[in-house]
């Protein structure tokens, strides 16, 4: 089964290509706003690298996030067009898993943070488990200072990891059970592995459920002051 | 040459998907997003960028269905790459980059104001360089002369809001609905233009606009009028405001055309479906001897088609858009 995975939830854009779960070409950038440029021309580079072509293609596996929003759009609708164009399955994948999926840890409670801006992280709980890690509670998207306080009331030894350096300066000072790790950003490569079992059993949704995890609604400023709030007639 | 070409356009609040075969539109399919955006008054970036990604790719099934076109038989794919909301450019940007991508075709961006400037070509054939276009929408206002395809000279623009702006404005002044536009065309039906004259800003700059003292002057009337008890009814004060608007347009729109020398005149944006504005334009270009070619109203607010056209031609010069190209959000003309 040939697969391509594209990930651009981070500021770290990347792709990657494998072939019955072998890793065949991948490149990676780290660049917040350079991802629709880099996108399209990465695939173009992965699949000349392994002499594909697309219909070589049976799936696709794309990082839906949390994430910065930008970034999770040019990649869902990447993909979304490259399935549509192809005839071919979709697969979301998360990127608080990936990144705990990478995680090296025996016996620590692994906590993932991704940046999502405006002063808040998404971040959200996993155990390492052979072979893997399983989710022990929801994506949630949290200030700093929440998430110092959900670290400090974790009774076990902790590992976070993700973009912690997002976090403000010193904010897990003093946490002395908390451990901090790598990876900070998902990536392709990884994608391709967590999405492996979904793979295998075909576990594909409709391609319109495939949406972008935004878990936050959208900041919306209305301006009242240019807003009449009646007409100046009356009701009609 | 006619190259079949699939075109998206998500610069704004409308998820546009169209096939075109030449200048013939195949099909033109959009999803909008005005409800969504009607309770905030106005277009919220991050809601409309959503929007398009939920709904571009069953839009573009839609498209190629409707236009009974198999993707073997495309020859290129289009899609806006600027000017307009970054986040919602980049959805049909990218989505359309990728369609080409793996359907091995060439990928054209188009200037989205491009798009308007070629849209009157769809219905009407004949229309062709030179001209000068009048090109008026939410966000943009300008006079432009089309030396020949690719050639611009954006003649004069808007100091402040745009035309389609300022009717947005207004309309809440008279405690009217969003979109202005269409509220305050519906809202002066059967009212007397020559109520009350409000001003027509900037009488000696031939092709310049300037909007936005209008608000001023209609709020400070409306306010004044209503405190003395003598407020006209609101269709001939909608009537009246639209006239202040349109008067200018087409004044300085026949300003154009004598200063080039054109004898034809396009226009193109969501401000030339109001009805008022079509049809003071096409008096004053019959006075002028001007033949004058607007699109459809469909055609003139924001669609696929008229970036497919725009497309027809830069692919026929070879004008191909390299994978690693973006969108650019301030992209102007000429």
């Amino acid at each position: 089964m040939k697969v391509l995975a594209i990930d651009s939830a981070t500021p770290a854009a990347s792709v990657a290509l494998s072939d019955e779960r072998r890793l065949v070409a991948s490149t990676l950038r780290v660049d917040r706003r350079g991802h629709s440029a880099f996108m399209v021309s990465a695939i173009d580079f992965c699949f000349d690298q392994a002499g594909w072509v697309p219909e070589d293609l049976d799936a696709i596996v794309v990082d839906v996030g949390p994430g910065l929003y930008t970034g999770l759009r040019v990649g869902v609708a990447t993909a979304q067009a490259l399935a549509a164009a192809i005839g071919i399955p979709l697969v979301p994948a998360v990127s608080l898993d990936a990144i705990a999926y990478r995680a090296a840890t025996g016996h620590r409670h692994i906590w993932s943070v991704v940046d999502v801006r405006r002063g808040e992280v998404a971040v959200a709980a996993y155990r390492p488990v052979p072979g893997g890690v399983v989710k022990d509670g929801p994506a949630q998207v949290v200030t700093p200072d929440v998430f110092r306080a959900m670290l400090e009331s974790d009774p076990d030894d902790v590992l976070a990891v993700g973009d912690v350096q997002a976090l403000p300066d010193g904010l897990l000072r003093g946490l002395h059970r908390v451990k901090v790790g790598r990876p900070r950003y998902p990536s392709a490569d990884v994608l391709l592995e967590v999405a492996a079992g979904a793979l295998d059993k075909g576990e594909y949704p409709h391609p319109d459920e495939i949406r972008p995890m935004y878990l936050r609604e959208p900041d919306v400023t209305i301006n009242w002051s240019t807003i009449r709030p009646e007409s100046p007639w009356g009701a009609s | 040459m006619n190259p079949t070409i699939l075109a998206f356009e998500t610069s704004c609040d409308e998820t546009a998907v169209a096939v075109v075969r030449g200048r013939e539109i195949l099909s033109s399919v959009l999803s909008s997003q005005v409800d969504l955006h009607a309770r905030f008054g106005g277009v919220v970036p991050e809601v409309a960028a959503r929007a398009h990604t939920e709904s571009i790719r069953s839009l573009t099934h839609k498209a190629l269905v409707e236009a009974r076109v198999h993707p073997d038989d495309l020859d290129a794919v289009a899609a806006t790459e600027g000017p307009g909301l970054v986040g919602a450019l980049l959805v049909g940007h990218e989505f359309g980059k990728a369609t080409a991508w793996a359907r091995r075709l060439p990928f054209v961006g188009v200037d989205h104001m491009e798009g308007h400037l070629f849209s009157p070509i769809l219905e009407h054939p004949d229309y062709a360089p030179p001209a000068v276009v009048v090109l008026v929408s939410g966000g943009h206002s300008q006079l432009v002369h089309v030396e020949e395809w690719g050639r611009y000279r954006v003649l004069g623009a808007t100091i402040d809001d745009a035309a389609g702006e300022a009717f947005d404005k207004l309309a809440r002044a008279m405690g009217l609905g969003y979109p202005g536009g269409p509220a305050i065309d519906e809202a002066s039906e059967g009212g007397d233009p020559s109520t009350i004259r409000f001003p027509r800003a900037l009488p000696d700059r031939r092709h310049d606009f300037s909007f936005s003292g209008l608000k001023t002057s209609v709020t400070t009337f409306i306010d004044k009028a209503k405190a003395s008890g003598d407020l006209p009814p609101l269709a001939d004060v909608a009537a009246s405001v639209q006239e202040a608007i349109v008067d200018v347009i087409v004044d300085k729109t026949i300003n154009a055309a004598r200063d080039t020398g054109a004898r034809i005149v396009g226009g193109g944006g969501g401000v030339l479906a109001n009805r008022r504005l079509r049809a003071r334009l096409a008096e004053a270009c019959d006075a002028e001897g001007l033949r004058l070619v607007l699109p459809s109203p469909a055609l003139c607010t924001d669609n696929a088609a008229m970036i497919g056209a725009a497309a027809v031609h830069w692919l026929e010069k070879g004008a191909i858009t390299a994978w690693e190209s973006t969108v650019d959000a301030g992209r102007r003309l000429g």
